[in-house]
């Protein structure tokens, strides 16, 4: 669905239902240079299964209009203000990579607006090289080439897809190449200067859980059990041979970890 | 596991997993109908698109899915329906975006099943279709209206050998909005990569070439993913409510996937043209060795290229890596590893002459396919277009002593020999 924020147009996927407010909604907020369509299937399955469901698009990202923002914190406040607009209370928040920076944030600074926060292939911080960086913003083809090339695991590169006839790589860069140019050297310069994740994650009270894939190389495994250390949480699934985009790449695995943490009104 | 792999080593292993339970090192025929669901919530996830999987071989079979796997991985698309023969291939894509009332723009130079696909079949059902010459770009821009859904040809026409170039035209389409969508039958991926240089949509009838042994039809759409289906308002197919799904709009929920999503979920579902396993097995074979094949099939088009130039009982030879061929510069552009392994050419005495060479070649084979590893040849003067006078198969492009020769794999020692003992049979009429 379209909404209008502030004069911009913020587009939301509500799973393929229409959106209807139930109890706590799942809030999907998707990683650096994505968009809505990186949960797909998991915003999907829990439409489809009775829960109210949001990805939004951030601004620039997907079917958004707007300019990055180049905040983690300004990206919590946007959503704060999306909910606010949404008449959305409180959340349960399923954040993959960067957009796992903004669900810490936001447990932390918003404690009353969070419930839940599901952490997918993410860290306390996301260090960017320099040269990816780099490219982002001068050669930004070339940075979603390589994004996409580490980000998958090895069913992404083998081609091979749960969706009959899809390939994942392909899939990744004309997603990626369709935000707007910008965008995501605005998101990994944020990723960056992000370094409140460990003292967030010390203050954080509600429910937590992290999912991670084990062959990541962007947000590697021990940096993910790293966070499950600082968020006192023993709800971490490693899910076999699945790289960064552990959404798309092993949907059916990641909705079976995410389906029992929520809760339904 | 830094870069993608290369063109000969996804045409081995692109698109396959071996399953864990018996690692079966080839890939399986899944010769089934049916795929027996785990629960209800399981058949229910299925046909609401929430979780991959197959309930009904009209839609997806996971043999075939190994096929469309490795062929959008060989044309770098983001997905590929496979269909039960290259024609049905071209209909099912029509289908997902045009409506009575919509109009194509499409090379006048084609293989003539297309042709007549959107001058009778589609024109009965209100889509009419603006017939221009492949080389002409500024044609394609003028031919463009706001109904316009799609702009349609083949790289290497149909048997007339006409080059368009993909590059210029598909800027031409795309700045118009509408996309650019290429049978690249003739081409394959391994000469010229459409959806990586200018086009958004790719079939192929994979009977010929991609197969290249002759026993399985099939034909495949593949989607590029690189067209903004929602940059206007002309795709309603693709960016209003579909009717399957609750009503879901297949460009907010798929991006990118939206087109191939259409496809799949309307022209298998409520057409049906599907492909069977055994033949997506047969086909799967064949592009195992595509690159290897399609280099052999280079070079001996070379060697027959030459050959014919210095035959005297040839009198004119055309292919598009010849220096006279109008389209020699752009063919040598797009596919500088060669511009297909079909060549036209005449035979000194006409129609006679053309059907005398015919009837005594003996390791080619006369036939009308293309694209085998065997040598094929043809003489439509006397046979598909027999009907034709002289002035009419003009008026088609074509002259009754042209000879059409597919290339194939043979030693050319053998063809040239044969070829040889034709000509001379040929040469007594
Ligand atoms: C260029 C071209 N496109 C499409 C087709 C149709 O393919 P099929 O016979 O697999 O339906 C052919 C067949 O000759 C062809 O040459």
């Amino acid at each position: 669905m379209k909404i209008n924020l502030n004069g911009e147009i913020v587009f939301a996927s509500t799973g393929g239902r229409n959106f209807e407010l139930k109890g706590e909604p799942i809030w999907f907020i998707h990683g650096s240079g994505q968009s809505h369509l990186s949960f797909m299937l998991q915003g999907r399955f829990f439409a489809n299964r009775g829960w109210s469901v949001i990805a939004a698009d951030m601004p620039s990202h997907g079917l958004s209009s707007g300019v990055p923002l180049d905040t983690i914190e300004a990206m919590s406040d946007w959503h704060i203000a999306l909910m606010d607009s949404l008449g959305v209370e409180k959340v349960q928040i399923v954040g993959h990579s960067q957009g796992g920076l903004i669900g810490l944030d936001l447990a932390h600074r918003y404690t009353d607006r969070v419930s839940r926060l599901s952490l997918v292939a993410t860290a306390l911080s996301i260090p960017v090289n320099d040269n990816l960086i780099d490219m982002a913003k001068n050669k930004e083809p070339a940075a979603i080439k390589a994004m996409i090339d580490w980000g998958h695991g090895s069913e992404g590169h083998s081609h091979d897809h749960t969706m009959p006839g899809q390939n994942h790589l392909n899939y990744g860069v004309q997603m990626m190449a369709a935000n707007k140019s910008g965008a995501l050297h605005a998101d990994l310069k944020a990723c960056v200067n992000y370094d409140n994740g460990q003292s967030a994650a010390a203050m954080i009270t509600c429910p937590t859980q992290l999912i991670i894939g084990q062959q990541d190389k962007m947000t590697p495994l021990k940096f993910g059990l790293k966070a499950a250390e600082a968020l006192k949480t023993v709800n971490v699934t490693i899910v076999e041979n699945a790289g960064h985009m552990l959404p798309s790449e092993h949907p059916e695995e990641v909705n079976r970890a995410l389906r029992p943490f929520f809760t339904k009104s | 596991m830094t870069g993608d792999y290369k063109f000969n080593t996804l045409s081995l292993h692109a698109g396959f997993t071996p399953d864990e339970r018996h690692g079966s090192a080839a890939v399986p025929i899944h010769q089934t109908t049916s795929y027996v669901f785990k629960d209800t919530e399981h058949a229910a996830a299925l046909y609401n698109l929430e979780v991959g999987g197959h309930l009904y071989s009209r839609i997806s079979n996971p043999t075939v899915a190994v096929l469309e796997q490795r062929v959008a991985a060989l044309d770098c698309g983001i997905g590929a329906v496979a269909t039960s023969s290259g024609m049905a291939a071209l209909f099912v894509t029509v289908l997902a975006l045009c409506s009575a009332g919509d109009h194509i723009v499409s090379s006048s130079q084609m293989y003539g099943a297309n042709i007549n696909l959107f001058q009778h079949t589609l024109s009965r059902y209100g889509i009419e279709t603006t017939f221009v010459a492949p080389n002409d770009p500024n044609a394609f821009a003028a031919a463009i209206q706001p109904n316009t859904k799609m702009v349609f040809g083949e790289v290497i026409g149909n048997p007339g050998l006409d080059i368009m170039d993909i590059t210029v035209i598909g800027k031409i389409a795309n700045d118009a909005g509408v996309p650019l969508v290429i049978d690249a039958t003739f081409n394959t991926p391994y000469l010229l990569k459409p959806i990586q240089n200018g086009a958004n949509i790719v079939i192929h009838s994979l009977t010929k070439w991609m197969g290249g042994h002759g026993i399985a039809l099939g034909g495949i759409v593949v989607d590029g993913g690189n067209f903004d289906w929602g940059q206007n308002n002309r795709f309603p197919t693709l960016t209003e409510s579909h009717f399957g799904f609750q009503g879901v709009n297949l460009y907010e929920e798929f991006g990118p996937a939206a087109f191939i999503t259409r496809v799949r979920t309307e022209g298998m579902y409520n057409v049906g043209p599907c492909l069977s396993p055994t033949n997506a097995f047969h086909l799967i074979q064949g592009i195992e060795t595509l690159g290897l094949r399609m280099e052999r099939h280079m070079s001996n088009t070379k060697k027959m290229l030459d050959f014919l130039l210095h035959h005297e009982g040839i009198s004119w030879v055309k292919h598009p890596t010849l220096p006279d061929h109008p389209d020699y510069e752009v063919a040598k552009r797009l596919m500088p590893k060669g511009a297909g392994s079909v060549i036209a050419c005449g035979v000194k005495g006409g129609r006679e002459a053309g059907q005398a060479f015919i009837e005594n070649v003996k390791v080619a084979s006369h036939l009308a396919n293309v694209g085998d590893a065997k040598t094929l040849v043809i003489h439509p003067g006397s046979t598909t277009q027999s009907h034709l006078s002289p002035a009419a198969m003009k008026s088609a492009g074509l002259t009754d002593d042209m000879l059409r020769i597919s290339v194939g794999l043979e030693d050319f020692e053998d063809l040239q020999a044969d070829f040889e003992q034709a000509l001379r049979s040929a040469a007594k009429i």
